[in-house]
This record gives structure tokens, C-alpha cells and sequence, in this order.
């Protein structure tokens, strides 16, 4: 599977999933450097059917904030911490299923359920990562296809 | 009319979402039931009757699949239309759950217009 492939995927399904359930479209890409300079919440989850691999989000904590209060409809108090790490997981859950779909539109896949990772670790060998400038911070995005056997 | 719905997914979250975007796109609900996986929403049935079921496909004890295909096997569930609420968009997919005996498919993200769109042509068609 060709990067620039995965690579624009990642951008579309991020694009179309932050604007429509979560209310946040995207203004921009944002670099490495930015995307890590904040504390952040992060989820990762495994993949298998017709592709299988890893994919991981990392959404910086202004931003987790305001996903999560969008997405749960809350307008005057602060969403829970817990509500806000599930409402990640749920975003992780949402991407992933969006770019495996756009990646091959014929084959089916099984998305594991979402984890919250404690630490940021370097993302497997191979992954292709896509950062994202939001109103309120950042989403990294990391995607990692395992090799055919 | 005023239907009552079975919402089915593992996120609390999500349910909680589609429930929202259920009231903004004006769809008109009586009641609203919630359960975690297949299992917990085959025990719900048993007590308490429905007219549609929104189901998610991957969650633990019983995913999608097999929560439908069970409905399919009870005499007094098959009627319920399922309306299937999933990231997965394949054509594989889609096409496995509506053999199994789903009425209708909404492909996450939606729009709000969108899940209406689908509820009420499922609805019609079953009470056509």
C-alpha cells in the first residue's frame, strides 16, 4: 500500500469525521513538534480482516476537551475526565473504520476496542502519521499495516 | 407517530450521540432503551417491545452479527427492523448484514438528516 495513499486517507477520514460527529473541523496541518508540545490524551487499537495493524490518535487536552463536550451535547458543564478519555476512544474507533474503509472498499475489517495509552511511545516501524491543526489544539493521527504474510 | 427504539453499542458515548442526533433530526421517539452488546439488548427484548433497533457491529459478549442473526431465529424479535450503525463501509460488510436480516445501514459519520433518512425508510417499508 502505496504511503501517499494511506497518507491522504488519514487526512480525508480525519477531515470528515472531526467536522460531522464531532463538530471540530480541521484548520490545518500542524507539525510534530506542535502536535507534542501540550498534554494529550492518546488511544490505540488493533486491527484484522482484509488488512490488519495498529492505529493510534493522540489528541492534545484542549482539544479532547472540546471534542468531547461537541460530541456530548454538553452546553453548560465540563464533560468528566472519563467521559472525555471515552469520547477519544470513540474518535479512534470512528477514524480508523473510516480510513480501513476508504483504503479498500471491498474487503471487511474487525476493529478491536479502543485502549487508552499512559505514555506516547514512537510509533511502529512503518506507520505513516498525519498531524491536524484544530480551533482549540491538535490531533496526531498514526497508522501501521502489518506486513502480508 | 412516536417509535419506540433499542439503541445497542458499546460506547456509552455513542449511544448517548446517536440518541442526540435521533432528537435534533426531529425523528419522534416515545421511549429509549439502551444496552451495552447483543446479549444485554436480547434481555431487554424479552421484557420490554420495541420498534426499531439501532445496533452497533463490534462489541464484546455478543457483536452485531450474531445479535442479529439471533433476532432472526426468534419467532416473536424477526419483525423489529435493525438498522445497522457502524465506521465500516465496505461492501462486504454492508452487504454480510443485510443478509443476515438488516433493514438498513448508516455508515458513521452521519449527518443527523441522514440517520432520519434511514429510520423512516425503514420504518416505511416495514409498514408498507
Amino acid at each position: 500500500m502505496p504511503e501517499n495513499a494511506i497518507a491522504e486517507a488519514l487526512t480525508a477520514a480525519a477531515g470528515d469525521v472531526l467536522e460531522t460527529m464531532f463538530f471540530s473541523p480541521v484548520i490545518g496541518e500542524a507539525t510534530p513538534e506542535t502536535s507534542h508540545s501540550e498534554p494529550a490524551i492518546m488511544a490505540s487499537l488493533r486491527f484484522s480482516g482484509g488488512r490488519s495493524g495498529s492505529f493510534a490518535v493522540r489528541v492534545s487536552a484542549g482539544a479532547a476537551d472540546t471534542i468531547a463536550a461537541n460530541f456530548l451535547g454538553e452546553e453548560t458543564d465540563a464533560p468528566e475526565p472519563g467521559q472525555v478519555r471515552d469520547v477519544v476512544c470513540e474518535l479512534a474507533n470512528m477514524i480508523c473504520g473510516s480510513v480501513l474503509s476508504r483504503l479498500d472498499r471491498e474487503a471487511h475489517f474487525d476493529l478491536q476496542h479502543p485502549e487508552l495509552m499512559e505514555t506516547c511511545s514512537e510509533p511502529p516501524p512503518g506507520s505513516v502519521c498525519r498531524f491536524f491543526e484544530l480551533q482549540e489544539g491538535q490531533v496526531a493521527l498514526c497508522l501501521q499495516l502489518d506486513s502480508a504474510v | 407517530m412516536a417509535y419506540r427504539v433499542l439503541i445497542v453499542d458499546d460506547s456509552r458515548s455513542m449511544r448517548a450521540f446517536v440518541r442526540r442526533v435521533i432528537d435534533l433530526s426531529g425523528f419522534e421517539v416515545e421511549s429509549c432503551l439502551n444496552a451495552a452488546n447483543g446479549s444485554e439488548a436480547l434481555a431487554l427484548l424479552n421484557q420490554q417491545p420495541v420498534d426499531i433497533i439501532l445496533t452497533d457491529i463490534n462489541m464484546p459478549e455478543m457483536n452485531g452479527e450474531d445479535f442479529v442473526r439471533q433476532l432472526e431465529q426468534r419467532d416473536e424479535l424477526r419483525s423489529i427492523p435493525v438498522v445497522v450503525i457502524s465506521t465500516d463501509a465496505t461492501e462486504n460488510r454492508i452487504r454480510r448484514m443485510l443478509d443476515l436480516g438488516a433493514k438498513g445501514y448508516v455508515v458513521k459519520p452521519f449527518s443527523p438528516e441522514a440517520l432520519r433518512t434511514e429510520l423512516e425508510r425503514v420504518l416505511e417499508v416495514e409498514n408498507a
